[in-house]
C-alpha cells in the first residue's frame, strides 16, 4: 500500500517530465480581446454602422446616388441628376466622433456626433452598442413656395442606437431602433415625430470584398403617405486607407432622417445607383 | 525494529518525492507579459510596426528548453486601421489566434551564465497555420542573481511570403516582405 503511494508520488513527476514545455503556457485561456472590423464604412449603406474613426483622424466620405435608372439614356441612366453629399468626421477619442456634412439632398447641412458606449469582446460582451445624434439643416426649403417659413422649420433631430453583432469573421448584424423629429415634414399628414427601425448586416466574400445591405421599417408613417421604407444592396471594396461601397437603394437621400421618411424609389421600379468613398487621413 | 524501519524508509522516499517535485519545478522560469515587436516598414512610407506586452514564455533551466506563446490579436499598432487590416487581411487572426515559438538553447546551463551572456537557439515558429524552422537565432541570456530572473533579448529576420502571407500588389511599395521581430523577456521563477 505504502509502495502503491510513494509510486503515485513519484508518478506526476515521471508524466510531467515527459510533457511538453508549451502545455505548460499554451493554457485553453479563452481570450477576451476586442471584436474588430465588424464593418469596414461608418455607415452598412445608407445607415450608420458601429464603427468609428480612430482617435485623432479624420475621415472623408463622398457619396453620390445618381438619378433613377429608368430615366435610361435620357440623364444618362441617373448621371444628369446625382446627388452629392460630403462628409467629414474626426475622432475626438477612439469612442467620440464628430462630423460635419453637406448633402446636395434639400441643400441639407447636418451636425453629428457618435459615440460608443461598449464593444464586443470575445468570451465576454456579445455586443457593440452605439449613439448616434444629428442635427439637420434643410436650407432648400423655398421661401417663395413655402412663404411662412423660419428658420427653425429647417431643422432636423436624429437619436439613434446602433446595436452590432459580429456573429462570425464573415457576417455582422446590426439594429438602429431610431428616433427623428422633423419641424416641417413633406407629406402634411405625416407626424413631425417619427420611430423606425433600421436593420443592416455585412457578409464578407473574400478578403477585402463584402456584401452589405440595410432597410429601414418606418413604425409611424401616415396613412396615405407615398413615400416608402429604405431597401440598400451593395458592395464594399476595402484597399488600405480607402473604403468604396457601390449599391443599389430606392433611396436618394442620404442623411437619416431623410432616407427613412421620405424615399421615393420601389425596388423593381425606380432604383437609385450610388457609391461611398472613403478616405482616412 | 523492523517495521519502525519501514515506516523510516518510506519517509525517506516520500521525502525524495518532494525534493525532486521541488526541484524540478525550480527548473522553470516564467513570464505572461514578454514583449515581441516586430517591423515591416519600408523607408519613407508609414511604419509598418506592432508590439505585444502580453506574450507568454517558458524556459526550463536544467535542459535549455524554451516555448513562447503570442496571442496575435495582442499586437497593438500606432494605427488603428492598419491594426485591423493586420488582423483581418494578413495574420487572420479569427482563424489563427496564435503564434507559437519552440526551440532549444544550444548548450545551455545556469552555471554558464556567470562566464557569456550570448547564446544560439534553434527552433521552429508556427504562425499563419505555417510552421517555419529557425537556425541559429543570437540570444542575450542574462540572470539577475538577487530578483532571480532571466532576462532574453534578441532578434531575427522573417520573410511574410514564408507564413503564406501575400502582400497585394497594391502595397507592396509600402509594406515590406522581410519582417524584422524582435523579443524581451524577464522571466520569473515557477
Amino acid at each position: 500500500m505504502r509502495h502503491i503511494l510513494a509510486i503515485l508520488f513519484l508518478l506526476p513527476i515521471l508524466t510531467f517530465s515527459q510533457n511538453d514545455l508549451l502545455d505548460e503556457i499554451d493554457s485553453k485561456n479563452e481570450s477576451n480581446e476586442r471584436v474588430t472590423a465588424t464593418f469596414k464604412g461608418l455607415k452598412i449603406v445608407n445607415l450608420e454602422s458601429t464603427k468609428l474613426v480612430a482617435k485623432k483622424e479624420l475621415t472623408l466620405v463622398v457619396a453620390h446616388r445618381f438619378g433613377s435608372l429608368n430615366n435610361g439614356i435620357d440623364t444618362f441612366f441617373g448621371l444628369d441628376e446625382a446627388v452629392t453629399r460630403i462628409n467629414f468626421v474626426y475622432g475626438l477619442t477612439d469612442a467620440i466622433n464628430i462630423g460635419i456634412s453637406r448633402s446636395s439632398f434639400l441643400k441639407t447641412y447636418q451636425l453629428s456626433a457618435k459615440y460608443r458606449f461598449v464593444q464586443q469582446k470575445e468570451n465576454e460582451f456579445p455586443f457593440t452598442i452605439v449613439g448616434f445624434n444629428a442635427l439637420l439643416i434643410n436650407t432648400g426649403l423655398d421661401k417663395i413656395a413655402l412663404p411662412l417659413i423660419e428658420f427653425k422649420h429647417r431643422l432636423g433631430y436624429t437619436t439613434q442606437l446602433l446595436i452590432s453583432r459580429k456573429i462570425n469573421t464573415n457576417l455582422s448584424l446590426e439594429l438602429a431602433p431610431t428616433f427623428f423629429h422633423d419641424n416641417y415634414v413633406a407629406f402634411n399628414d405625416q407626424s413631425n415625430t417619427q420611430v423606425a427601425l433600421g436593420l443592416g448586416g455585412r457578409y464578407k466574400l473574400s478578403k477585402r470584398w463584402s456584401i452589405n445591405a440595410d432597410y429601414g421599417i418606418h413604425l409611424n408613417r401616415a396613412d396615405n403617405s407615398p413615400f416608402k421604407n429604405p431597401l440598400s444592396i451593395g458592395f464594399d471594396l476595402e484597399t488600405g486607407g480607402h473604403v468604396f461601397q457601390m449599391h443599389f437603394s430606392n433611396a436618394q437621400a442620404m442623411n437619416t432622417n431623410r432616407f427613412l421618411s421620405e424615399t421615393t424609389g420601389e425596388w423593381f421600379k425606380n432604383i437609385f445607383f450610388g457609391f461611398n468613398l472613403s478616405r482616412r487621413f | 525494529m523492523m517495521a519502525y524501519l519501514k515506516i523510516k524508509l518510506n519517509h525517506f522516499i516520500y521525502a525524495i518525492a518532494f525534493i525532486s517535485l521541488s526541484a524540478f519545478s525550480q527548473s522553470k522560469y516564467i513570464t505572461k507579459t514578454g514583449i515581441v515587436g516586430f517591423e515591416a516598414s519600408v523607408p519613407s512610407f508609414e511604419e509598418v510596426k506592432a508590439t505585444n506586452n502580453s506574450v507568454t514564455a517558458i524556459i526550463n533551466t536544467s535542459n535549455g528548453e524554451f516555448a513562447a506563446l503570442v496571442l496575435v490579436k495582442g499586437f497593438r499598432f500606432k494605427n488603428a486601421l492598419m491594426e485591423e487590416h493586420f488582423n483581418e487581411n494578413y495574420a487572420e487572426s479569427d482563424q489563427y489566434p496564435k503564434a507559437i515559438f519552440k526551440g532549444q538553447i544550444v548548450d545551455f546551463s545556469m552555471e554558464k551564465l556567470d562566464a557569456t551572456n550570448k547564446f544560439k537557439i534553434n527552433g521552429e515558429l508556427t504562425f499563419h497555420a505555417r510552421k517555419v524552422p529557425l537556425e541559429a537565432i543570437e540570444v542575450k541570456i542574462t540572470y539577475a542573481a538577487t530578483a532571480n530572473t532571466i532576462e532574453l533579448n534578441g532578434s531575427f529576420t522573417l520573410l511574410a511570403s514564408d507564413f503564406d502571407i501575400i502582400i497585394p500588389k497594391i502595397v507592396r511599395k509600402k509594406v515590406s516582405n522581410e519582417v524584422d521581430v524582435s523579443f524581451n523577456f524577464k522571466l520569473d521563477k515557477k
